[in-house]
């Protein structure tokens, strides 16, 4: 007789220890996630940039301040940054390689364990390079995988006489960007349907493109690692501070 | 004598260099990472840039390269030996620091460096100053016709023991007199009736041969003879051509090998000697095989006896740590891995040069714990081969149109192909992609040889013009098509067009050409007379995706007389690809990879049908995967 039944699902001696045991399983569920969810997936800086724009030089000084001769790298690079300014623990940099051919499967690799993107560029050969440099930026902007990291955009080399200042590459990359985001919308969609652009615009459509619109916070710093005009200064900050 | 030699890791960072001159020799060494092994020609080993020459290595199981660049004009034969001892030798020395990745200390290697040098120059030298000796008639090829039949390949021992046994009785029987004399008068004593006339007319005509000396030696070289011309009947071996083949070939091609080890002339010889030897002591001979069969089966034992002394824990060493892949051990899942990829329609042999660059960048790597040599093989494969479709410089045609705009030129696109692959089809869904986004269009009509040619262009342009009619466009005509008839000179009608198109501030010019085979010269020239002269931005080569093999010929020869014919200092040559018909293949993509890989440049466009909208760009990825489903 189903009353029989229903009494007997709500005895005490029954309903107690079901509800410890569910009690058990939701915290430990819940303890789990904490350690495991949200705070170590991330913690990882991915130094990217275009090929020769001085990122293996500058991981080289970040991990052991040395200054190291180097060529174009075809693996990544990876080791360990620790915080200073008084605080305690220590980041992963991931130096990755920028020729064409590597790059976008590095990023690929590593980018769900980004937390924060450094791209470096060259400002002697900025304004040759600039259309490149753009596109790979907006290519790292649009995904979706780093629509939350913060970006740091290096201007290194400023040790050469025709560096351009951060102010300039700020404005000619807003430029840039301006028209790359109309003419990557337009383009051809892949041979299995999927969209190279992600579907997104950068920035307000009403108005020219500016780094203050976009989700991430973007900032922009002059650096120089050559040996006898070192000048890392910004980019430890930086660094510092998102740790 | 070296200008540079340097060891640095494959993420960049130099570990130690050496530089014997005073320039900055950074570059060609960055340019030989780009072109060799970042475009997968691994099979290559050497490079040229400018006046230099380099050779590199790679290692591995540390991730290490190691270059050495000298000038072009030394030919220094020792490099390849001497890459390797440096490499021994560093690996030795700081095995602790390389395992744990410790790339950016203080290294010093210039002692062993010097040493290691000095002593490689040093066995060059000796070796260039043995004159090289004349061979004796003993030691020649020819006197050596009796024993060549005589020898019996220790591999092919088993299927020609019979065989190889009746040989090796019948010829040593006339050379040494005692025991012809034995054999023969054993014959004639214990033969019977029939066959003991045959014999005794042999040993009779053996016996008189034996007393002209000499004449022995011509028997022995005819009666082996005709066995020699049945084995050449049976297998006509290809010739290899000096000045042709492909780069397999190089091998056999090398006539430049050391004195000592001068191909199989001094195997031979040896051979020959032992040979001649050990029939005098005929019996002698056959047991020393055999004792040498012993040997091997000793050692043999003696390999399984270890690897089945640790047992158990054999067993978990397979699964677990350090295993290093081997060429042995890479082969079978090479060749399996070649198969399905000429399966999928990749050329022969890209498929090949694909293979050897993978198991150069694999072999001493140390595998991670449960991971086989197959799994590393396929990943490998698949990173190549993304690697190759990956474009090697941007592709924004629309930027690119932009840009030119804003110079007050026009942006030149010409399509050049054989017959047949869809160029006019595809140039009609680039005018309307343009169109689209609001660039203006001039249609080149120079194919002035096709019949209908001029007609079907124009039938484009008209349906084009009516989708996008002036009115929507504040009065201009987006598309127009500037055409001059049938027979006239393609390169002036080109001229022509781009002139009007400056005139009238269009932004795009598409330049349609004939079809052309590639072998045809008079047609090449004219394409190249065309290119040359009117220096277009971008030069596209239309290749249809159901090509299979002849799609790396069809390349290479239109690069060929592109730069042939074109006498200038920095030819254009073609500067991307169109993949069209892709939608007649399921999965067969493999004309992507050969065309990508034969040229270096990148596939722009994808066509897969035959209306307006079927124009796609690659997705890398998915090719890829469908290659290697």
């Amino acid at each position: 007789m189903p009353d029989a039944s229903v009494a007997d699902m709500l005895d005490p001696a029954v309903i107690v220890p079901v509800l410890v045991a569910l009690l058990v399983v939701v915290l430990t569920a819940v303890i789990l996630k904490f350690v495991f969810g949200g705070r170590s997936s991330r913690n990882a800086v991915l130094l990217v940039g275009l090929c020769d724009s001085g990122k293996t030089t500058l991981f080289g000084q970040l991990t052991e301040r040395k200054s190291v001769k180097t060529h174009t790298s075809i693996k990544k690079n990876q080791g360990t940054y620790n915080l200073q300014e008084g605080k305690k623990g220590s980041l992963q940099l991931v130096d990755l390689p920028g020729h064409e051919r590597l790059r976008l499967l590095n990023v690929d690799e590593h980018k769900t364990a980004a937390k924060a993107i450094v791209y470096l560029l060259d400002s002697s050969t900025f304004q040759r390079d600039l259309r490149d440099i753009a596109e790979f930026l907006y290519i790292l902007l649009v995904d979706a995988a780093l629509a939350k990291a913060p970006f740091l955009i290096v201007c290194n080399k400023q040790d050469m006489t025709l560096a351009k200042s951060e102010k300039v590459v700020k404005g000619m990359l807003e430029k840039e960007i301006n028209m790359l985001r109309v003419t990557r919308q337009a383009a051809l969609e892949g041979t299995d349907g999927s969209s190279g652009n992600n579907n997104t615009f950068l920035g307000r459509k009403d108005k020219d493109f500016e780094f203050t619109q976009l989700q991430q916070q973007v900032a922009f710093v002059e650096c120089s690692c050559l040996e006898g005009k070192l000048n890392i200064t910004g980019v430890e900050d930086w660094i510092n501070n998102i740790g | 004598m070296l200008d540079l030699f340097t060891i640095f890791s494959k993420g960049g960072i130099v570990l130690w260099y050496f530089q014997g001159v005073n320039q900055v020799l950074t570059e060609p060494v960055n340019a030989l990472i780009k072109t060799v092994i970042l475009q997968e020609r691994g099979s290559v080993s050497s490079f040229q840039h400018g006046s230099l020459t380099l050779e590199y290595k790679l290692d591995n199981e540390f991730e290490l390269i190691f270059v050495v660049a000298y000038q072009k004009i030394l030919q220094l034969s020792y490099i390849d030996k001497f890459i390797d001892d440096v490499r021994r030798e560093f690996r030795d020395k700081y095995a602790q620091d390389l395992r744990d990745g410790n790339v950016m200390r203080d290294f010093d290697f210039t002692e062993e460096f010097q040493r290691l040098l000095k002593k490689a120059e040093a066995s060059a030298k000796n070796q260039a100053k043995q004159p090289r000796q004349m061979r004796t008639f003993e030691e020649s090829q020819k006197s050596q016709k009796s024993v060549a039949s005589l020898k019996v390949d220790k591999k092919k021992e088993k299927e020609k023991e019979n065989v190889g046994k009746k040989k090796g009785k019948a010829p040593p029987e006339p050379a040494p007199p005692a025991a012809v004399i034995n054999g023969g008068t054993v014959n004639t004593g214990g033969g019977g009736g029939g066959e003991g006339q045959d014999t005794i007319q042999r040993n009779r005509e053996e016996f008189f041969k034996k007393m002209t000396g000499k004449g022995s030696k011509k028997n022995i070289g005819t009666s082996p003879k005709p066995e020699k011309e049945k084995e050449k009947k049976k297998g006509k071996a290809p010739t290899k051509w000096a000045h042709g083949g492909s780069s397999k070939d190089a091998k056999i091609l090398d006539f430049s090998g050391d004195k000592e080890s001068n191909g199989t002339m001094a195997g031979e010889e040896d051979l020959g000697d032992t040979e001649v030897r050990n029939e005098f002591v005929g019996d002698l001979y056959e047991e020393e095989e055999e004792e040498e069969d012993d040997d091997e089966e000793e050692i043999q034992q003696k390999d399984s006896k270890k690897s089945s002394g640790f047992g158990v824990f054999n067993m978990f060493k397979g699964l677990v740590g350090q295993k290093t892949v081997t060429a042995e051990a890479m082969a079978p899942v090479l060749d399996k891995m070649k198969d399905h990829l000429i399966g999928k329609n990749v050329a022969a042999d890209i498929a090949d040069q694909l293979c050897t660059s993978v198991a150069t960048k694999l072999e001493g790597r140390v595998l991670g714990t449960f991971s086989g040599v197959t799994s590393t093989i396929r990943q490998a494969i698949r990173d190549s081969l993304v690697q190759i479709l990956t474009p090697k410089r941007r592709i924004d045609i629309l930027r690119d149109v932009m840009e030119a705009k804003s110079q007050n030129r026009p942006y030149t696109i010409t399509f050049c192909g054989v017959n047949g692959v869809g160029k006019s089809t595809n140039l009609a869904k680039i005018c309307f992609w343009l169109v689209e986004n609001g660039f203006r269009v001039l249609i080149a009509a120079c194919d002035t040889f096709r019949a209908g040619a001029v007609e079907q262009l124009r039938t484009h342009a008209r349906r084009m013009a009516a989708l996008h009619p002036p009115e929507h466009h504040s009065g201009v005509k987006m598309v127009q098509l500037y055409e001059k008839g049938y027979g006239k000179d393609a390169a002036g009608i080109a001229m022509e067009a781009i002139n009007f198109a400056r005139e009238q501030r269009i932004d795009v010019v598409l330049v349609d050409t004939a079809g052309r085979m590639q072998d045809n010269e008079p047609l090449m020239r004219a394409l190249s007379k065309l290119i040359k002269v009117n220096q277009p931005e971008l030069v596209l080569f239309v290749g249809e995706a159901l090509v299979g093999n002849d799609s790396v010929d069809q390349l290479t020869k239109f690069n060929q007389a592109l730069a042939d014919f074109s006498s200038m200092e920095n030819p254009r040559l073609i500067d991307g690809i169109l993949l069209t018909k892709f939608d007649t293949i399921d999965d067969k993509v493999g004309a992507a990879i050969s065309m990508t890989y034969t040229t270096g440049q990148p596939v722009v466009f994808v066509g897969t049908g035959q209306t307006y909208t079927d124009l796609k760009a690659l997705n890398v990825q998915a090719v890829v995967n469908a290659l290697l489903k």
